[in-house]
């Protein structure tokens, strides 16, 4: 399986990407890293790229939201069908939960939506839907 | 050719105009008390620094104020985040704000935009050395404001101010860069006292395995004195383990002496700073001021020449004033408690350490470059020198590091690190995961403060 994965925007926090990488190489993944501070453009350039069958995007200062409002554009302009689109991390500026985050971050188009959810547990429901789907 | 780079340089509607003449005068009659190499060589405690610097001259005045009653030896001087990334029309305009509005628009002191002739009134007041602070790629601009307005301690590096700090600033320009100011430093120092450079060596502050953090401490001493610098400050932080941290202190000390020496720089003084804990803070107040007692016992230990001081308030955002020279009082307090202390040292952990330390070293003049920057900018991109937790795209990320038991940082995979089998299979060796996933160790050992 292949991902990419990177964090989204001008946010600079490495410590949980690179955690994330390590983790997705722990569980088998062929992982692309494009790291901190990257635009959604270039996420997608790099599912194209790479054939990945996922795309992980993390956040940790909040500002996931104003980049993800591009995402139904940019799917509707690729063939990106049988790619899983998941994005994790702290998805708020102000405290929000997970029930009010999903449908939003939902009708962006992503599938999966882990506000402030434990790294293992996100990644094994991500296994898990990856599985199935196959 | 140097003076027309400065020119160029320094002619900017940013900051006063450049009067070399009156500059280079005022540096060589500049009083002693204001170059921290002097203090070094006349002094025989600790010298205790914080952190610390505001948008405003008024704010960093008093925040001096406070500091010099607490009985600060080394001010401080820390550059807000436009600057640091040569934004200085937004640092303008913030700084603007800021002395409208009294609010810190800033997260530092725009020294560009304030200018050397302003700035040298407030240091050639406090008459203390002072020290900048900063994380530019590109500092060249700032060091000449700073060394104008006789602030004569720089810190940073080409690759300590980057690999941390960047994504993707281009990496080859940034040893040029700082070739520039490692010159700057030099043909001043021939006026008066050395100007100090110091080194960063906490890097990404997150399982830094003392090896690398060796290795990047020498090779940014090597690119400084084979320039010409006389005085260069190596450094590194509170690893987490009170036996590491000796370790590292003691075949710092040895090796740099060595190399330095190895290129003919023999006459050069080397000093080792000691950073208390850069990682997570607990938020329990009582906690930090635990820890912060800690390091200072053990920057005693190592006998570091220079201690930088954290505050209590570090788990919630920029200390005050109060706050900040409170540390400084309470590290003074607790060192002048620290007298005779015995000489430690763990061979067996010193000759492993200094057996990595050299075969990296190796590995990085043993590349074909003709100059030493182009043999470490290779080494980078080929992950011989790799650190973890770096936010840099030209940073390989492919060694992994984790705490043993007695929480000492140790290799757990060494990427293309060139340490040889023997010595990685003592690192593994040490390592127990105990049941958990690597990540799960990684996050627990990050977290070991909380």
């Amino acid at each position: 399986m292949r991902v990419v994965t990177g964090v989204v925007g001008n946010d600079i926090h490495v410590v949980a990407n690179r955690l994330i990488e390590i983790s997705l190489k722990e569980r088998g993944f062929e992982v692309f890293n494009l790291g901190v501070n990257t635009y959604l453009e270039e996420f997608i350039d790099a599912v194209i790229e790479t054939d990945a069958n996922l795309l992980l995007i993390s956040s940790l200062n909040g500002e996931a939201e104003g980049w993800s409002r591009d995402l139904l554009f940019l799917k509707n302009r690729f063939d990106l069908e049988g790619v899983l689109f998941a994005i994790g991390g702290n998805l708020s500026v102000g405290e929000a939960t997970q029930e009010e985050l999903e449908p939003k971050y939902k009708a962006y188009g992503f599938d999966l939506v882990f506000h402030q959810v434990d790294l293992n547990e996100g990644l094994d429901q991500i296994e898990k839907v990856l599985k199935e789907s196959n | 050719m140097f003076q027309t780079e400065r020119n160029i340089i320094t002619n900017t509607p940013y900051t006063d105009s450049f009067d070399f003449d009156e500059i280079e005068e005022f540096v060589r009659n500049a009083s002693k008390n204001l170059f921290i190499s002097h203090r070094f060589k006349n002094s025989n405690k600790i010298l205790v620094q914080p952190r610390g610097g505001f948008p405003t001259y008024d704010k960093v005045f008093e925040l001096y104020r406070e500091f010099t009653k607490a009985g600060v030896d080394i001010l401080p001087l820390t550059i807000d985040s436009n600057t640091r990334l040569n934004d200085y029309e937004m640092a303008k305009k913030m700084l603007a704000l800021s002395e409208e509005t009294d609010e810190n628009m800033l997260n530092g002191y725009p020294l560009i935009n304030h200018g050397y002739r302003i700035t040298r009134k407030m240091v050639t007041h406090y008459d203390t050395p002072i020290s900048l602070r900063h994380g530019t790629p590109d500092a060249r601009l700032l060091v000449e404001v700073a060394l104008a307005s006789g602030i004569f301690e720089i810190e940073g590096g080409p690759i300590t101010y980057l690999l941390p700090y960047s994504k993707n600033f281009p990496l080859d320009k940034a040893f040029l860069y700082w070739k520039y100011v490692e010159r700057l430093c030099a043909n001043y120092s021939k006026l008066n006292e050395p100007i100090n450079r110091e080194s960063f060596g906490p890097l990404s502050a997150t399982l830094q395995p003392p090896a690398i953090v060796i290795v990047i401490q020498l090779l940014e001493m090597l690119l400084s004195l084979e320039e010409g610098v006389k005085s260069f400050s190596v450094s590194f932080s509170q690893t987490g383990s009170l036996s590491q941290d000796i370790v590292s202190a003691n075949v710092i000390k040895k090796l740099a002496r060595k190399y330095a020496k190895q290129i003919g720089c023999g006459d050069a003084t080397i000093h080792l700073v000691y950073h208390q804990w850069m990682g997570a803070f607990p938020r329990d107040k009582e906690f930090s001021d635990s820890l912060i007692n800690t390091s200072t016992v053990i920057a005693a230990m190592v006998r570091a020449d220079k201690m930088i001081t954290k505050t209590r308030d570090e788990s919630f955002g920029i200390p005050t004033p109060e706050v900040n020279a409170a540390a400084v009082r309470n590290t003074q307090y607790t060192l002048n408690m620290l007298r005779g202390l015995p000489t430690i040292s763990d061979p067996q952990e010193e000759e492993h350490l200094t057996e990595m330390v050299d075969d990296i070293m190796e590995a990085v003049f043993n590349d074909p470059a003709d100059t030493l920057w182009r043999q470490v900018f290779n080494s980078i991109k080929k992950g011989i020198i790799d650190i973890p937790f770096s936010p840099h795209i030209i940073n390989a990320g492919e060694a992994i590091t984790v705490r043993d038991k007695e929480y000492n940082i140790r290799f757990y995979e060494r990427g293309k690190i060139p340490i040889s089998d023997k010595c990685l299979a003592y690192e593994r060796s040490k390592i127990k995961l105990g049941g958990k996933s690597l990540v799960e160790n990684i996050i627990d050992d990050i977290g070991i403060m909380l």
